[in-house]
């Protein structure tokens, strides 16, 4: 191709100019729900989406999607299919008062609670409960977390989960350091100054 | 990195009346009360169709905004440059991902909005589809451009709908290294050799008019829609947006020795508003139209890395996979 | 310590980082994913940054400063090996280079968390999270694609055809190499090939892609001295367009 970019004169002739092969269902793949520490001690919290044929990839592609630019220390990843939401509430209403009891369960399992405090925030993984399915990890949460007004809750298993590993925790050691993406390290002020001083 | 540009069409909002009643004043006080709508929530259709518009155009302007400062990636002179260029268009590809999974959440899949795309159907921020004929260029987009769509930003960053309102935060936390960045760059060309402040200046000459474009039609000739500034989804008219930006950058370049190429272009200090020449709105019709100098360049990289990807995506694609609506 | 041999793998190495890190760069905004785009766009950031923190540890043993070295040379002065110039091709050759070039990067900068160059260990400590993400990175690709469909496994199986004698001129030996064995400054070149060997094996034996026999190969060699492509001389000064405009200009 004719171009002032030279990385698009190199790109290889492909199909047929102006002739568009519409996408199939699904070729963009599913999704998965993103969580980041932003520092230690601090709760995971819900970052955003990322698309990946399968939970290994999308914890490898959720790494630089979402923990590129600003300092954190872990991060995980879950299918969205996975997470069981609650009702949303508005106002002052309280989405625990909408939760039922349902009917005892047997096997239990570990599930990670979320919280939303307010409209247009992020949810936020607030602890976890031992439970059979998700309708009764949302009641035991309400037992455990139900301390003041939240309008959505997230209710993930464990086991759906795709954490980062011990050894995986190197992963962010040299993120401060790249001041190459961070604004502070384009102070053009002392430049401006004697600039603007010669040309007095 | 996106202007008010494309919100040009006229809105229908006759269907408004066709809502439910009692869910659309439910609807309207949340909004009132400044609390944010999230995709769980019941919205009226034109809400929706609105902002899947809005969104979905931001993330093409991003996506296609990667390609004229993308252009200069393999020429950024130093490590310095090459690095923070590198980091910033990867920033704009980020800043699709961040808007196409926001635009997801209502209802619209990304395989359509791409595609929506690659034909012309969707539109994107008609500044990209000008030229980067030098690395100056490429230093006026890293710093204008992005300027201009941080006011537009932190505008919408206010609206009513909460993905939109997260990513759009997330954004303009990205974007404060953008701009330093770009400004950092043209202070380096303006205190530089007569070379470098030339290659600035005519640099300007060449991106002052679609910089102008950068953030819609003239209120004059552009429609207003009352019910989107009252549901949150219109943040500020153009013109309103125009004046902020010339209000906070004009006096930045000029101060760097630059001429700004408009001789009319003065602040009138009793209406608090910027004179300046009308902007040529026929071009920018055409070029929005498709008949631009780079439109078709942008589209056909577009279609190509989508083609050449297509296998990769083929490979992996599993029949135990189901497409859900993301979260938030 | 003899100056030459230490600078000598200095070079190499930030060469080989700096020419892989600009052609992987080449894919940003053209990735086949916008996840991948970004992931890919990352690694190519960290290898120029780790290419910037070798030519200063270089500039601090006098030579000249990180952007004269980079921007100003000819290809006969570059040291890297001719796998890293190659021009990018489709998304298997691209990520079949990087599986084949990290997997050896990473190892390489393993064993030099136990060099006597202190300057060289402690960088080797600080960025191994950033080399763990690179292969965890290449190894799920690689063992994804390498077991998916026919036109997958076909497509990274003649890369690796093509790719791999370029591959074992990363390995090329230095004039310094029992020296710097010596002084423990860095294990040998024969001793990263065979650890890499064993590497890459372990890896494309979980997948359908085949290894060619390594003692038939004929590696790719000369690139350490000065020997390249022809690729590599217009790389650079597409890289230097702008820098040789005015080279004590600042930008």
């Amino acid at each position: 191709m004719n171009s002032l970019d030279p990385r698009v004169i190199r790109l290889p002739k492909t199909g047929e100019p102006g002739i568009i092969q519409p996408k199939v269902p699904l070729d963009q793949f599913g999704s998965f729900e993103v969580f980041v520490q932003p520092k230690e001690g601090k709760s995971f919290q819900h970052e955003g989406v990322v698309h990946s044929p399968n939970l290994e990839l999308a914890y490898i592609l959720a790494k630089e999607t979402f923990t590129r630019r600003f300092t954190c220390v872990s991060l995980y990843v879950v299918e969205t299919r996975n997470v069981f939401a609650s009702p949303l509430t508005d106002g002052n209403n309280n989405v625990y008062d909408l939760i039922v009891d349902p009917p005892p369960s047997n096997k239990k399992e570990p599930y990670e609670i979320y919280h939303l405090p307010k409209r247009g925030k992020q949810h936020i993984h607030v602890g976890q409960v031992e439970a059979g399915s998700p309708e009764e990890a949302m009641s035991f949460a309400r037992k455990k977390f139900n301390t003041k007004i939240i309008y959505n809750v997230w209710a993930v298993k464990s086991a759906d989960i795709r954490f980062t590993s011990i050894e995986e925790n190197d992963f962010w050691i040299t993120l401060p350091e790249k001041h190459f993406r961070d604004a502070a390290d384009y102070k053009g002020g002392d430049k401006l100054k004697l600039f603007l001083e010669k040309q007095k | 990195m996106y202007g008010g540009g494309n919100t040009f069409e006229d809105v229908k909002t006759d269907d408004v009346v066709l809502e439910d009643p009692n869910r659309l004043a439910v609807f309207e006080a949340r909004i009132a009360r400044g609390e944010k709508i999230e995709p769980a929530d019941w919205m009226p259709e034109l809400y929706r169709k609105q902002l899947i518009r809005m969104i979905e155009q931001h993330g093409h302007s991003e996506i296609i905004g990667a390609l004229p400062e993308g252009t200069w990636i393999t020429r950024a002179p130093g490590f310095k440059r090459k690095m923070a260029l590198m980091a910033k268009v990867q920033d704009e590809v980020g800043h699709a991902q961040l808007l196409y999974s926001a635009a997801e959440t209502l209802g619209k899949s990304r395989e359509q909005m791409i595609d929506d795309l690659i034909t012309g159907k969707s539109k994107y921020s008609n500044i990209f589809n000008y030229p980067t004929f030098t690395w100056a260029d490429c230093c006026f987009i890293s710093w204008l451009v992005d300027a201009g769509a941080i006011v537009n930003q932190l505008a919408n960053a206010k609206g009513s709908y909460g993905p939109y309102c997260r990513a759009l935060d997330r954004i303009c936390a990205e974007e404060s290294f953008h701009l330093k960045y770009g400004h950092h760059c043209v202070i380096y060309l303006a205190a530089g050799t007569a070379k470098q402040r030339e290659m600035f200046q005519e640099a300007l000459n060449r991106w002052w008019p679609p910089m102008m474009h950068f953030f819609g039609p003239s209120d004059k000739i552009s429609t207003h829609t009352e019910v989107l500034m009252r549901w949150k989804v219109k943040m500020g008219t153009n013109d309103e947006m125009r004046n902020q930006f010339l209000d906070m950058y004009v006096s930045k370049i000029w101060e760097l020795g630059f001429i700004i190429p408009d001789p009319k272009l003065k602040k009138n200090t009793e209406t608090n508003t910027w004179e300046y020449t009308e902007p040529d709105w026929e071009e920018f019709k055409r070029v929005i139209n498709g008949d631009g100098p780079c439109n078709k360049e942008r589209l056909e990289v577009r279609r190509i890395a989508e083609e050449r990807g297509r296998w990769v995506r083929k490979a992996l694609a599993s029949p135990k996979m189901a497409y859900v609506t993301p979260l938030a | 310590m003899n100056d030459l041999a230490l600078k000598e793998l200095l070079y190499k190495m930030a060469d080989d980082l700096l020419i892989l890190g600009h052609r992987n760069s080449e894919w940003t905004g053209m990735g086949p994913l916008l996840e991948e785009d970004i992931a890919f766009s990352s690694m190519a950031q960290d290898k120029v940054g780790q290419s910037l923190a070798l030519y200063t540890m270089l500039h601090q043993l006098g030579e000249q400063t990180p952007d004269t070295v980079a921007f100003t040379r000819n290809a006969n002065q570059f040291h890297n090996c001719v796998l890293v110039e190659l021009p990018n091709q489709e998304y298997d050759f691209s990520l079949v280079r990087h599986f084949l070039f990290d997997t050896a990067d990473s190892l390489r900068w393993n064993i030099l968390t136990k060099s006597s160059y202190e300057p060289l260990a402690q960088l080797a400590g600080k960025i191994k999270g950033e080399l763990r993400y690179h292969t965890l990175h290449a190894n799920t690709w690689v063992k994804q694609l390498g077991s998916a469909t026919e036109e997958s496994i076909s497509r990274l199986q003649k890369s690796i055809n093509i790719v791999m004698p370029y591959a074992l001129g990363i390995f090329e030996e230095s004039p310094y190499e029992t020296h710097i064995i010596d002084k423990g400054i860095f294990e040998g070149e024969k001793v990263l090939m065979e650890k890499w060997q064993a590497k890459v094996t372990e890896v494309i034996s979980q997948t359908q892609l085949h290894l060619p026999d390594w003692k038939i190969l004929t590696p790719v060699l000369g690139g350490r001295k000065g020997k390249h492509s022809e690729h590599l001389q217009p790389m650079l000064e597409e890289m230097s367009e702008v820098f040789r405009i005015d080279p004590t200009a600042e930008w």
